[in-house]
C-alpha cells in the first residue's frame, strides 16, 4: 500500500475519471420522477427519509418517557399516557426504523450496486413496498389520534382484545409494514441469485450481501406468521371470532407463540444485516481483507436457521411446558455460536490492522462492544432459572436495547455514513461526524448499563412508577438518553446540511474494494457506465488514497502504478 | 442461478429516465430492460413466484397450527361440529378446484406454443370453475348465516338431538326412530333404533328432571339467590320454526311443539305432541318443557318424568352456581308415582321400550353418540377455525379470479408468445397454490370421523 508522501503532487490532483451520465440524482427532475420513480436508489433514499422521520418519531417517545421516569409518581404525564408513549416508541422503532433499517433503506440503494446489477429484479414491486410501508407507517402514526396504543409493541392477548385503544389501526399497519418486509425480502433474494455479473460467484459476494441475503429469507418466511397473527387479531377485535379470546375456547398464549415465531426472527431481521455492515466497516476502515470469511458468510446464514427455533424464549413464564422450556432454552444457547464467531473474526480482522478512525469506522467499533454486552447479557436470560427472576425486568429492556439499538441502529448510523458520500455525493463533516459517533457510543451506555443493574434489583419493565431506591438509575439512565437522543439528532442534521455545504465526494472515499466503490458518484441511472469489473475481495493493496478522502485502483492508473513502484 | 450467463448490461439500447422501459431488439416487448434477455426475465419471475407460495404457506401455517392445537386439546368439538359442514358441496368444490388446475396448466402450455384461442379458453374455464367454487361457498355460507351456525360470539345455533339427519339418514333408522337413548342406569347413552319420543335429555345437563307437572320455574345464581340475568331472553322465532318443522316431519307430529322461557312456563297439559328438547349452547340458561307422555307419567304409567328443564351452562363452574326451582302442580292423588330406580329393573311397561343396545358400540359410534348431545363447550371454536380458513382460502380465490381476468385481457390483446408467457406460467402456479391449500382444508374440515 503506498503511502501519502510517496504520491507525487501532480497525481493529488489527478481529474476523476469523468462520467459521461448524469447521476441518478439529477436525471429526471420533478416530485413524480420521485413519486414514480422505479430506481432502486431513489427508493432507498425515499425510505432512508421516511425512516431517519420516524426515527425523530420513535425517538421523541423515547424521550418524553425517559423524562416521565424522572421522578417516581407523575412527573410529566399520568400512567395512561405513559403507556402510550412505551407502546409508540416501541412498535415506531421496531416496525418503522430498525427491521426496514438497513435493508430497505440503505441495502436499496448499496445492495444492488455492491452485486453489480444495474437495478432490484423487480423495480415496481420494490415501489409498491415502500408505498406498502408508507401505508403502514401512516396507520401506525394515525393510532395516535384515533385513541392511541396502550399494549406494547407485542400487542398481547387478551388484553389486546378488551383495550379501548386503536389496536385495530395499529394491526392493519403492521400487517401492512409485514408485505413491504416479505417483497423487499423477496425482491433481494431473487436479486441476489440472478442478477450477479460476471465472476461474482457466491464466495465473492461482499459479507454486506451475505447478510442482506439471510435476512431476506428471514422477511420471506417468517413475516407471513406475523401477517396472519395480526390479521386473525383485527378480525378478533371486531367480528368476536374468539380464536385468542379465553372467554370463547380461544388461546392467548397462541397468540405469543405465533407472535414470537415472527418476532424472534424478526430480532435476527434487525441485527443481521448490522452484522453486515459491521463486516464491510471493520474490514473498509482496518484495512485488512476479513478474518474468516466463509465463517462469517456461514454464520449469517446459521443465525438466520436458528432464529426460527428459539422463540420459545420468550415465553419461559407464560405456562410453556417444561420440556418446551428446556428445549428452548438449550436451543437459545446455540444463537451464542455463531454470534461469537462473527464477534472473533472482527476482532481478528482489527488485529494488526491499518485502523482509522473514520466516523463509520467509530461505529464499527462501538458495535463491537455494545454487542459483545448485549450478546452475552441474553445468555442471562437463556438461563431458566435466571431467566425468572429477570423476566420483565429492566434487565430485559437493557438487554434488548444494546443488540437492537446499541447494535443494529449504531450499525445503521456506521451504514449511513460510510455510505452516504456514495449515494449523495457529498462528504458530510468528519468531525462532527467523529463527535456524534463518540457522543451516541456514550450516551446510550450512561443510558442502559443503569438498567441492567434497576433490572437486577428487580425494576419491572414497563412501569409508571417506581420505589425511590431505583430514582438515581432512572436519573442517570434519562441523562444518558438526552446524549444519545441529542447525539443522534446532531448527526443527522450534519448530514442532511452536507447537501448543501458538503465538498463533492470521491468514486472512493474510503478505500473499499467491492463495486460500489467503482461506480460513479453519485451512481447513475443504471449504475455502472460499463459493464462492472469483479476485483478480489477485501484486498486493499491494489488500492491507494492519492488525496484525502479519495482513493483510486493502482490497476486503473498507470501513473499510480509507477509511484507505488517508487515507493518501493 | 444465471451467474455465469449473466454478462454485464447493455446500456445502450434504452435512453434516459428510469421507466424501466423495453428496449431488447427482436424480443417481446415486454422484455424489461434490466434483464439480459426473456429468459433472465423469466428465470427471476418463476423465482420470485417460488419465493411468493413459500411465504403464501407460511401465512396459512398459522391456521393450520391453530387447527392442529384446537383438535388436539378438544377433539369433541370437532366430531361434533363437523356435520354442520356438508360432505356433497365439499367434494363439488374439490373436484372444480382440480379440474380448474388443470386448465391453468393446460394454459401455460397453450401461452408456451402460442395457441391464442387455446389459450383464451382454457383461461375462460379457470375463471367459471373459480367463480363456481365461489357460488357454492357462498351457499355454504348463507346457510351457516342464516342458522347462526357461526364463530366465536355469534355461534348460537339451535340444535336438536337426534335432528331429522340422524333420524333419517344415519345408521338407517327409519322414520319417527333415533339411534340414541340415554340409559340412566348405565349412565351413557346407547345405540340401536328408538323411537324418537324415547329420546330423553342428559341428566349432566339437565337442571333438574322433574317428576309432576311444573307450573314455574325460578333460575337463580350466587349465594343470594339473585335471578340470572339473561335467563329470561325469548327463544327465537327461528328456534321455535325449526323445532315445528322437524314435529311434522316426523309421523305422530303434524302439532306445534311447545317451547317456553321460564318466565312463561306454560303448564304441560297446555301442550300437546310430541316436545323436543332444544339444546343452546349459549351462555343464557333457558328452559325447553318436556311434556312427553305427559298424561300417563302424571298417573304413573311412565318411568320418565314428567317435565324435564334443560339449562345449559356457561362452564362448569356456573353449573355448582346456579340453581333451578320448579315448582309442581299438585300431584293427583292416585296412583303414587313409582320409583324411578325400581323402574328400571323391572320389565318396562307397555309402551316404553326397554333400552337395549344392539351391539357393543364402536368407536365411530362413540362419536355419533357424543355428537348427538348439546354441543360442547366452545363448540364455536371450530366455526372459528372453519371461517378463517376457508375464508382466507376464498380471498385467495378472488384475488385468482382478477388475475385470470387480467390474464385473459392481455391473452385476447395478444401479448403473450412463446417468447413471453411469464405471467400465465406464475399466476398458474399460484392458482396450483390455491388449489393444494382447498385440497388439505376438504379432508380437514368435511371428512372428520
Amino acid at each position: 500500500m503506498a503511502t501519502e508522501e510517496s504520491i507525487p503532487e501532480s497525481l493529488k490532483t489527478l481529474p476523476q475519471a469523468p462520467v459521461s451520465e448524469p447521476d441518478f440524482l439529477h436525471i429526471t427532475k420533478g416530485w413524480k420522477s420521485w413519486a414514480f420513480t422505479l430506481d432502486h436508489k431513489r427508493i432507498g433514499m425515499m425510505y432512508l427519509f421516511g425512516i431517519l422521520f420516524s426515527l425523530l418519531l420513535g425517538g421523541s417517545f423515547a424521550l418524553l418517557l425517559r423524562t416521565e421516569l424522572w421522578a417516581p409518581g407523575k412527573t410529566i404525564v399520568g400512567p395512561d399516557t405513559y403507556n402510550q408513549f412505551f407502546t409508540l416508541h416501541g412498535a415506531v422503532m421496531v416496525f418503522l426504523v430498525i427491521i426496514p433499517g438497513i435493508p430497505a433503506a440503505l441495502g436499496n440503494i448499496i445492495m444492488p450496486i455492491q452485486l453489480g446489477a444495474p437495478d432490484v429484479a423487480f423495480p415496481r414491486l420494490n415501489l409498491a413496498s415502500f408505498y406498502l410501508w408508507c401505508s403502514g407507517a401512516l396507520l401506525l402514526v394515525l393510532t395516535i389520534p384515533f385513541g392511541g396504543l396502550d399494549t406494547g409493541w407485542t400487542l398481547y392477548t387478551p388484553y389486546s382484545l378488551e383495550t379501548k385503544t386503536a389496536v385495530m389501526v395499529a394491526t392493519s399497519g403492521v400487517f401492512l409494514l409485514g408485505f413491504s418486509s416479505i417483497f423487499t425480502g423477496l425482491n433481494f433474494l431473487v436479486t441476489i441469485h440472478k442478477f450477479r455479473p460476471q465472476g461474482m460467484g457466491w464466495f465473492q459476494l461482499p459479507l454486506n450481501i451475505w447478510a442482506i441475503y439471510g435476512t431476506a429469507i428471514m422477511q420471506v418466511l417468517a413475516t407471513p406468521v406475523l401477517g396472519i397473527t395480526v390479521l386473525l387479531l383485527t378480525v378478533e377485535r371486531f367480528a368476536h371470532i374468539g380464536i385468542f379470546d379465553p372467554t370463547m375456547g380461544g388461546d392467548p398464549v397462541l397468540f405469543q407463540h405465533f407472535f414470537w415465531f415472527y418476532s424472534h426472527p424478526a430480532v435476527y431481521i434487525m441485527i443481521i444485516p448490522g452484522m453486515g455492515v459491521i463486516s464491510e466497516l471493520i474490514s473498509v476502515y482496518a484495512r485488512k481483507p476479513i478474518f474468516g470469511y466463509r465463517f462469517v458468510a456461514y454464520s449469517s446464514l446459521s443465525l438466520a436457521l436458528l432464529s426460527f427455533l428459539v422463540w420459545g424464549h420468550h415465553m419461559f413464564v407464560s405456562g410453556q411446558s417444561r420440556l418446551a422450556n428446556m428445549v428452548f432454552s438449550a436451543l437459545t444457547f446455540t444463537v451464542g455460536i455463531p454470534s461469537a464467531i462473527k464477534v472473533f473474526n472482527w476482532v481478528a480482522t482489527l488485529y494488526k490492522g491499518d485502523i482509522r478512525l473514520k466516523t463509520g469506522m467509530i461505529y464499527g467499533l462501538s458495535f463491537l462492544l455494545l454487542f459483545t454486552i448485549g450478546g452475552l447479557t441474553g445468555l442471562f436470560l437463556g438461563i431458566l432459572s435466571v431467566d425468572v427472576h429477570l423476566h420483565d425486568t429492566y434487565f430485559v429492556v437493557a438487554h434488548f436495547h444494546y443488540v437492537m439499538m446499541g447494535s443494529t441502529l449504531v450499525a445503521f448510523l456506521g451504514a449511513l455514513h460510510h455510505w452516504w458520500p456514495k449515494f449523495t455525493g457529498r462528504m458530510y463533516n468528519e468531525a462532527v461526524g467523529q463527535l456524534c459517533g463518540l457522543g451516541v457510543f456514550v450516551g446510550f451506555n450512561i443510558t442502559f448499563l443503569p438498567q441492567f443493574v434497576m433490572g437486577a434489583r428487580g425494576m419491572p419493565r414497563r412501569y409508571w412508577d417506581y420505589d425511590p431506591q431505583y430514582q438515581i438509575f432512572h436519573q442517570i439512565s434519562t441523562i444518558g438518553a438526552y446524549i444519545l437522543g441529542f447525539s443522534i439528532f446532531i448527526s443527522v442534521v450534519s448530514l442532511i446540511a452536507s447537501f448543501k455545504y458538503g465538498k463533492k465526494a470521491a468514486r472512493n472515499p474510503w478505500g473499499g474494494s467491492s463495486l460500489e466503490w467503482s461506480a460513479p458518484t453519485p451512481p447513475t441511472l443504471y449504475n455502472f457506465e460499463k459493464p462492472p469489473v469483479v476485483h478480489e475481495l477485501y484486498n486493499y493493496d491494489d488500492l491507494v488514497e492519492v488525496a484525502p478522502d479519495r482513493w483510486e485502483r493502482l490497476s486503473d492508473a498507470p501513473e499510480l502504478q509507477d509511484a507505488k513502484k517508487e515507493a518501493h | 442461478m444465471s451467474a455465469s450467463d449473466h454478462d454485464g448490461h447493455g446500456h445502450d439500447d434504452h435512453g434516459h429516465g428510469d421507466d424501466h422501459g423495453h428496449g431488447h431488439a427482436g424480443q417481446s416487448r415486454f422484455i424489461q430492460h434490466h434483464y439480459d434477455d426473456a429468459k433472465h426475465q423469466f428465470d427471476s419471475g418463476k423465482f420470485g413466484i417460488w419465493l411468493f407460495l413459500a411465504q403464501e404457506v407460511l401465512f396459512f401455517s398459522a391456521l393450520f397450527v391453530a387447527y392442529v392445537l384446537y383438535r388436539v386439546h378438544h377433539p369433541e368439538i370437532y366430531s361434533y361440529a363437523h356435520k354442520w359442514l356438508d360432505v356433497k358441496y365439499g367434494a363439488i368444490n374439490t373436484a372444480v378446484l382440480i379440474f380448474s388446475s388443470l386448465t391453468a396448466a393446460w394454459a401455460v402450455r397453450a401461452a408456451q406454443l402460442g395457441q391464442k384461442k387455446l389459450l383464451i379458453a382454457c383461461l375462460a374455464t379457470t375463471i367459471v370453475c373459480a367463480c363456481t367454487f365461489l357460488g357454492i361457498k357462498y351457499i355454504e355460507y348463507h346457510h351457516k348465516w342464516k342458522e347462526q351456525i357461526l364463530f366465536g360470539k355469534f355461534f348460537d345455533p339451535c340444535v336438536s338431538p337426534g335432528g331429522e339427519e340422524l333420524i333419517t339418514r344415519k345408521n338407517k333408522c327409519e322414520g319417527t326412530k333415533s339411534t340414541v337413548q340415554f340409559d340412566e342406569a348405565a349412565g351413557k347413552p346407547t345405540a340401536g333404533c328408538f323411537e324418537i319420543s324415547k329420546l330423553d335429555l342428559d341428566p349432566d345437563r339437565v337442571g333438574i328432571q322433574a317428576d309432576c307437572q311444573v307450573s314455574e320455574v325460578k333460575i337463580s345464581k350466587g349465594a343470594d339467590g339473585k335471578e340470572v340475568e339473561g335467563a329470561s331472553r325469548p327463544i327465537t322465532n327461528r328456534c321455535k320454526d325449526e323445532l315445528v318443522e322437524l314435529l311434522e316431519k316426523t309421523e305422530s307430529g303434524g302439532k306445534v311443539g311447545h317451547v317456553a322461557t321460564h318466565e312463561t312456563p306454560k303448564p304441560a297439559e297446555e301442550a300437546q305432541g310430541q316436545q323436543f328438547p332444544c339444546w343452546r349452547p349459549s351462555f343464557q340458561p333457558f328452559v325447553c318443557l318436556d311434556a312427553t307422555d305427559a298424561d300417563k307419567r302424571l298417573h304413573g304409567q311412565g318411568s320418565k318424568p314428567t317435565a324435564g328443564i334443560l339449562v345449559e351452562y356457561g362452564d362448569e363452574l356456573e353449573r355448582h352456581d346456579v340453581k333451578i326451582n320448579a315448582t309442581c302442580k299438585e300431584r293427583p292423588v292416585t296412583p303414587p308415582p313409582s320409583d324411578v330406580h325400581a323402574d328400571k329393573t323391572n320389565t318396562p311397561e307397555e309402551g316404553v321400550k326397554a333400552v337395549q343396545p344392539l351391539h357393543e358400540l364402536t368407536t365411530h359410534e362413540e362419536h355419533e353418540l357424543e355428537a348427538l348431545g348439546p354441543p360442547p363447550e366452545h363448540t364455536g371454536m371450530f366455526l372459528t377455525i372453519y371461517f378463517a380458513m376457508t375464508g382466507l382460502h376464498g380471498v385467495h380465490v378472488l384475488v385468482g379470479i382478477l388475475v385470470f381476468i387480467w390474464l385473459l385481457f392481455r391473452a385476447i390483446r395478444g401479448d403473450f408468445t412463446s417468447d413471453y408467457f411469464g405471467p400465465v406460467d406464475f399466476s398458474a402456479l399460484y392458482w396450483h397454490i390455491v388449489d393444494l391449500i382447498w385440497i388439505f382444508l376438504f379432508p380437514l374440515l368435511y371428512l372428520i370421523h
